[in-house]
């Protein structure tokens, strides 16, 4: 306890405090500045009884009582609503205190991750904070510790606002464009099951979505799509999907001009989505007969591509190995 | 000076920095409030300087830039800055780009330093005004720092033996301020330099180099002491605290900063970085076996080449001075100068072997080295200490570098007329 000053402010009055000022804070006014000014101090208060302060650990008990404060008041909600209205180092405050409220842990219950399932809202507010740019970090902070959450994954990914991210990722402003690509890859790829199983029931969708990343305009975006969709084929969960999406001659074709971008990145990228089409032993048709069609020039171009990557076995191994199923690839009605 | 007068008068259209920041800091108890409320005075000030900045709009668009020449290079040389002009507002800037198809640096370390860059409002830290990919570079907007960093001016004639104490003095006061706001917000900076520390042509110090910034909040829990090593930061090593160096389980925390700012401090006044000389592993292990750099000067010089002279034949190296080129000159400037006792204090307690006794940021900033700039404001004293070193300040002079635009161009190259496939 603090000799001079005021006497510590009870959690209770923390949240009514901050709620209060809140709700003034749009105000044009002195009282709006005032308003500013409490809801800054409160939140470093909360964030002080949260992380404890200095070298010291935070007082199990308080925490308590605020946790159940702040589910009580809904303010987490609120918080992100008025996220914007909050100052540069306020929202960073709010950002730290969610994510620490999150992490809460009775047992094995998880009280904050139960409080956000029966208030969906809070999630699909952050996911909109992508669309202001002054919030946009804060919220991909907060958003990247709900995707360790499945039952909060989950949400996301089955909500209409998830689709907003094939824009987001794309925005020129580049830390909006990385945060939201950040989010977006861990919301496709933290959960194997959950994200294998979404994958299958909204492929056509996804997919026609993913197919305009994968023709950017953006370098940065076309890279790292083309680099996450190699991911997300070769990983065993999503076996499904990657059957599906290797039986489309439009994706191979795709492909196979992106092996002769300038880019060697590109190239390099694109030759890990290649090689799924080519050990296929399964191809239907259209997936041979293009592969067929242009047998001599793969073996060609196969042969002088990335030689001076020679330090690389096991690319150099899947390169032979392409080369010889190439080779030996026959029409159908030969035998 | 004329090149001045017409940095200033331009400056006033562009509200690029906040000069009305208190120009001292008031000598604050550190027991009586936590460490998070205890910048919330500089936090104010330097959102304010945030809000500033936002006024000119600087957009993710490489149109509204035109490129003159190129003033420097960074990261490892794979980075170019040009001087730059912003069309709309008409404010000289730098641009730094990256390609990032030829570039060997992780593309996740370059997407962190721009969003650590975001992640700070500070008049002391150097700010990102934008950043956006270019065909296939990544450009970063930053305000032009007319002095260039802190590692040009002292391969400046003028300063190779290093700088004035009192010029030190303000630039390490800054430095200070935005190390303390940083280390409040829970991060270590981890590059700390001299070449990290920019100053612009009205005296403006900023600090840059957010490349190895490391957040101790992780996942909504605060970590005490680190154990993440920068792997890639070699170049950084001379810098490094000992702790850092070893890699061992007791780990580190924001103290390492405090080494580099020691270590910083000799390669101001010394005009090289401390060890320079020696390969790394004996830098190495002269760092784990306590020995502390120390400014060069009338006290301390004699003491080395008595030293040097014993050593001789045993050929142990102080390391510390070993003029290669056997300068005369440097030498005696070495030997005629003399830094002032509290200067002397202030290394030495910055370089403690033991993390545990240096002292924190907030510390430093009250410390009897910083009298000499008490209530001093860095812009007005400066430029004149840096006399006869010129800022650039008018790009409008330089040559034009089209070399960025042209993106048909680029854009035509990019598809292979050559072979096509048959589908």
């Amino acid at each position: 306890m603090p000799l001079f000053g005021k006497s510590q402010k009870t959690p209770q009055e923390m949240v009514k405090n901050l709620k209060e000022a809140i709700s003034q804070i749009s105000r044009e006014d002195k009282k709006g500045e005032k308003a500013s000014d409490d809801v800054s101090k409160n939140l470093v208060l909360m964030k002080t009884l949260l992380y404890g302060a200095g070298d010291q650990e935070p007082q199990s008990e308080q925490v308590a009582q605020l946790a159940q404060e702040i589910y009580n008041s809904k303010l987490l909600l609120l918080l992100i609503q008025s996220l914007h209205r909050i100052d540069f180092e306020g929202k960073k405050d709010v950002a730290q205190i969610f994510n620490n409220v999150l992490r809460r842990q009775i047992a094995t219950r998880s009280p904050t991750v139960e409080h956000i399932c029966t208030q969906p809202e809070i999630l699909f507010t952050l996911m909109k904070g992508y669309e202001q740019q002054e919030i946009a970090l804060n919220c991909g902070m907060m958003l990247r510790e709900c995707c360790r959450y499945e039952a909060l994954a989950k949400i996301m990914l089955y909500s209409e606002e998830f689709y907003n991210f094939f824009r987001y990722v794309e925005v020129s402003t580049f830390d909006i464009a990385s945060d939201a690509f950040s989010t977006f890859k861990e919301l496709l790829t933290r959960h194997k099951i959950l994200c294998a199983e979404f994958l299958e029931a909204n492929y056509g969708r996804v997919f026609d979505q993913y197919q305009a990343l994968l023709n950017s305009e953006n370098y940065v975006t076309r890279r790292q799509a083309l680099k996450l969709l190699g991911e997300l084929l070769l990983d065993r969960h999503n076996f499904t999907t990657m059957t599906r999406y290797i039986s489309n001659p439009d994706n191979l074709k795709l492909m196979m001009n992106m092996l002769r971008e300038k880019s060697r990145n590109i190239q390099f990228e694109a030759f890990h989505v290649f090689k799924v089409f080519v050990a296929n032993p399964n191809k239907p048709k259209p997936i041979l007969d293009i592969l067929l069609r242009n047998k001599e020039k793969l073996v060609d171009f196969l042969t002088k591509f990335h030689t001076d990557r020679s330090e690389d076995e096991q690319f150099n191994d899947e390169k032979a190995y392409l080369i010889k199923q190439i080779k030996e690839l026959k029409a159908p009605d030969e035998h | 000076m004329s090149l001045m007068q017409c940095y200033c008068s331009s400056k006033k259209s562009v509200p690029e920095a906040d000069i009305e920041e208190p120009l001292y800091r008031k000598p604050r108890s550190r027991r009586e409030s936590p460490s998070w409320s205890s910048s919330s005075a500089s936090d104010r000030a330097s959102t304010s300087s945030a809000s500033n900045y936002n006024m000119v709009d600087f957009r993710p668009r490489p149109e509204d830039y035109q490129i003159f020449t190129v003033i420097g290079h960074a990261c490892n040389e794979q980075a170019t800055i040009s001087l730059a002009k912003h069309i709309p507002s008409g404010t000289h800037i730098t641009i730094r780009r990256i390609n990032l198809e030829e570039c060997d640096i992780d593309f996740g370390i370059l997407q962190h330093e721009i969003l650590a860059s975001k992640q700070f409002a500070h008049s002391n830290i150097l700010p990102l005004y934008s950043a956006f990919i270019h065909n296939k570079e990544l450009w970063a907007v930053m305000p032009l720092m007319g002095y260039g960093s802190c590692r040009d001016l002292v391969c400046h004639a003028q300063f190779t033996e290093g700088l004035p104490e009192l010029a030190i003095a303000f630039i390490l006061r800054d430095v200070l301020q935005a190390l303390e706001y940083i280390h409040a917000k829970g991060f270590i900076h981890r590059g700390i330099r001299a070449s990290h520390i920019l100053v612009s042509a009205n005296g403006q110090v900023r600090l840059s180099g957010m490349r190895y910034m490391l957040d101790t909040i992780v996942g909504g829990a605060k970590e005490h002491v680190v154990h993440d090593y920068p792997t890639t930061a070699i170049k950084s090593l001379h810098w490094m605290a000992p702790e850092i160096l070893e890699q061992n389980m007791a780990g580190y925390d924001n103290k390492s900063d405090i080494y580099s700012i020691g270590i910083t401090a000799c390669e101001l006044a010394n005009g090289c970085v401390p060890f320079a000389d020696m390969p790394l592993t004996l830098m190495l292990l002269e760092k784990m076996s306590g020995t502390t750099p120390r400014l060069l000067d009338n006290t301390t010089v004699p003491d080395y080449i008595m030293e040097e002279n014993q050593n001789m034949e045993g050929g142990t190296d102080s390391g510390i001075l070993r003029d290669s080129e056997g300068n005369s000159r440097g030498d005696t400037i070495k030997y005629q100068r003399i830094f002032s006792s509290h200067f002397h204090e202030f290394v030495e307690s910055c370089l403690k072997r033991d993390p545990t006794e240096r002292p924190t940021a907030t510390d430093l900033l009250s410390h009897s080295f910083f009298k000499q700039v008490k209530k001093k404001s860095t812009e007005a004293y400066l430029p004149n200490l840096l006399i006869p070193v010129q800022p650039l300040t008018d790009a409008t002079k330089l040559p034009k570098d089209d070399s960025a635009v042209g993106s048909l161009v680029d854009r035509l190259k990019d598809t292979d007329l050559g072979e096509q496939w048959s589908f």
